[in-house]
């Protein structure tokens, strides 16, 4: 033990003096975790909170399209600046010159084309119902807004903009397509009254997370970004300990342990010791400041789950994969360089189809079956398990059996390039 | 009476896919207290000789003993008796002495208590104990040599083997090194040492083998060698031996 214990303070002090590693295993996550966070849930917010600013041209100016203007000024979505001495084309002009992200263009037709379109609607309707003998127009042209957007808008964000303003035109013309149909077979006094109560009772949506448990964990920027982003931390020692190991071989400390009676389990087990220890303090720092730091500033607060043992035995087993495969980087790389270059870029694309840059289900399908390789997946499925579905054993168990399977392989490929290396 | 400490027998090397070998049947004994040299040219087969006995590296044929006289020990126990200076600097740069050799001596089994009297004192001996508590990465080349060799000798071993000790080191560093390495050898420390500078091991060893091409060329107490081949310097002897000089 006393030499295990020798070994272990000498791994500390080789990364206590390491002040870069430790800004990488320690500083660089919390801030990424922070930004991340932080850039998500505003993200959020922009779209599901805070009004959206919008440049809004009414080149029609009829009693609908003001109706419409109306609705749009009065919603809870945008913050309407009306500016209706600007032209179709001069809007693009504006919107790079004066810094605006999106703008509505009305063009004069559009109140002209929505009646037709209403009309054309309601006759139909009503013929087929046999209360009208009017002739029904083939066809007629599609009613037209125009969105204009900042470039740098990102496309699911005007996307989602797009789609509310076609909400609003879809409820417009069903108001206005109750009060034709409503006008046309006589109830006239009580067009009103329909529309208001079609308007009133719209279908509402509740969103429901699903749950392995009868707790309710909202799932949030938080919920989502903490584990991801710690994982990704706790991987990225590969840069730490990946290159120390290759400085240790290159050096000949390796071969100068060789000659001494020491087992090189007792090296190998003291880097395990230390580096499993940093990544569980890495887990600690960073979760603890998600509970207590976030709803200071305004982000959700870190829910964490309430299957404690599982959520340490998660914590555990993957501080574990990412100090095996630092360790496989490091038997397998020949210089210090090989070891950070390839230790992070690895990472990345790891990281990548693992899911925690973007969320696993919108990968093409390719890349979905590529993630089973990836550590960081099963790691990441492990966190969500806990922290998004507030799951049991039976669900962490596969995991936690995958993920002994990639650390076996990791040992199994150290012992050999260590045998081959003569160093075992 | 001297005893042999290291007897080398018909050792032979060859590297896997090489195409020949790096040894071809070495002999060599070499006795408890010498001063012994193993010189020849770079690529000669010095470190595969010197990792073959501190067992680093398998021999391919051939064998080696350790103490054979009154209490031969067999691997791994003769690991306690054998000191390795490596050529390279073979420890953590970003610890201290002391640090190091907190380490590498509980490596080499030094009991707990011992660790930190004995480093005091080693790194006193060697006249580092001023930086005994600063940054190794912070000292020049003949300080980080004199670090490398307290490492090898923090368990008190009765053979030291050490590979090019003094190379790229000033000429103070080298004096204090190989003093040091004479005052040890007093104490009883047999030495074996490798090295391409022959005017160094002409001063230093008692006894010397030439290695070239994985071939012992010659090999006896140095002043015997250099009349046995009426040379006055090893760098006219081995160009005898070799018929090249030596770079």
């Amino acid at each position: 033990m006393h030499k295990l214990f020798a070994s272990i303070k000498k791994d500390f002090l080789v990364l206590w003096n390491d002040k870069i590693g430790l800004a990488l295993l320690f500083i660089m996550p919390i801030i990424l975790v922070f930004v991340i966070t932080i850039v998500q849930d505003s993200a959020y917010k922009v779209v599901n909170e805070n009004r959206i600013s919008l440049l809004l041209v009414n080149a029609d100016q009829d009693s609908l399209s003001n109706q419409f203007v109306h609705n749009l000024s009065t919603s809870d979505f945008f913050s309407v600046e009306v500016n209706n001495t600007l032209s179709e084309d001069t809007i693009n002009k504006v919107l790079i010159d004066e810094g605006y992200v999106l703008a509505l263009y009305i063009p004069s037709d559009f109140s002209k084309k929505l009646r037709l379109k209403t009309d054309l609607v309601s006759n139909y309707m009503l013929k087929e119902l046999g209360l009208s003998e009017n002739q029904i127009q083939d066809s007629i042209e599609n009613v037209h807004l125009k969105l204009f957007h900042d470039p740098v808008l990102q496309e699911n964000y005007s996307s989602s903009i797009a789609n509310i303003v076609a909400a609003f035109a879809k409820s417009l013309e069903g108001e206005l397509l109750i009060n034709e149909i409503g006008e046309q077979v006589g109830f006239k006094n009580s067009a009103e009254d329909l529309t208001e109560a079609m308007v009133n009772n719209r279908v509402e949506i509740d969103r429901i997370a699903a749950s392995l448990s009868d707790r309710d964990i909202l799932p949030n920027s938080t919920q989502h970004n903490v584990p991801a982003w710690t994982i990704f931390a706790m991987f990225f020692m590969v840069v730490s300990l990946g290159g120390k190991m290759v400085r240790e071989r290159i050096n000949g400390s390796f071969i100068r342990l060789k000659t001494m009676p020491t087992s090189f389990s007792v090296i190998l087990a003291s880097k395990l010791t230390v580096y499993l220890l940093v990544s569980v303090l890495q887990v600690i720092l960073i979760f603890s400041l998600a509970k207590i730091i976030f709803p200071a500033i305004d982000l959700p607060p870190l829910i964490f789950p309430d299957n404690w043992l599982g959520f340490s035995a998660i914590v555990l087993i993957s501080g574990l994969t990412a100090v095996s495969y630092a360790m496989v980087v490091g038997t397998i790389a020949k210089t210090q360089e090989q070891a950070n270059g390839f230790g992070a870029v690895s990472i990345v694309i790891l990281a990548s189809i693992g899911g925690i840059w973007v969320p696993h289900f919108i990968l093409p399908d390719f890349l979905q079956n590529l993630s089973n390789i990836s550590p960081l997946y099963w790691c990441l499925k492990g966190f969500y398990t806990l922290f998004l579905l507030n799951g049991n054993w039976s669900v962490l168990l596969p995991i936690i059996g995958g993920l002994s399977a990639f650390i076996l392989c990791c040992w199994i490929i150290t012992y050999y390039k260590l045998k081959a290396d003569k160093i075992l | 009476m001297k005893q042999p400490a290291i007897e080398i027998i018909d050792v032979r090397k060859k590297y896997p896919d090489a195409p020949f070998y790096s040894l071809k049947g070495v002999n060599l004994t070499i006795n408890t207290q010498e001063k012994y040299g193993i010189l020849g040219p770079n690529g000669a087969g010095k470190t595969t000789l010197i990792s073959i006995l501190c067992r680093v590296l398998e021999p391919s044929e051939g064998n080696v003993r350790y103490f054979s006289g009154e209490k031969e020990i067999l691997p791994p126990e003769f690991q306690t008796k054998l000191g390795y200076v490596p050529q390279e600097y073979a420890f953590y740069e970003e610890l201290t002495p002391i640090q190091n050799l907190d380490f590498f001596g509980a490596m080499y089994g030094v009991d707990r208590k011992e660790i930190r009297s004995r480093a005091l004192s080693v790194l006193d001996r060697i006249g580092l104990s001023d930086v005994a508590h600063k940054k190794v990465n912070s000292f020049s080349g003949g300080m980080k040599r004199k670090v490398n060799l307290a490492i090898g000798i923090i368990h008190n071993p009765e053979v030291l083997i050490l590979d090019e000790p003094t190379v790229g080191v000033d000429i103070q560093s080298k004096i204090s090194i190989l003093s040091f390495l004479d005052e040890l050898n007093r104490s009883g420390t047999t030495i074996i040492y490798t090295s391409h500078h022959l005017d160094e091991a002409q001063e230093f060893c008692t006894r010397i083998a030439f290695l070239d091409q994985g071939n012992i060329v010659d090999e006896g107490a140095t002043n015997e060698l250099l009349a046995k081949h009426n040379a006055s310097t090893l760098k006219e002897l081995f160009i005898t031996l070799s018929g090249n000089p030596i770079h």
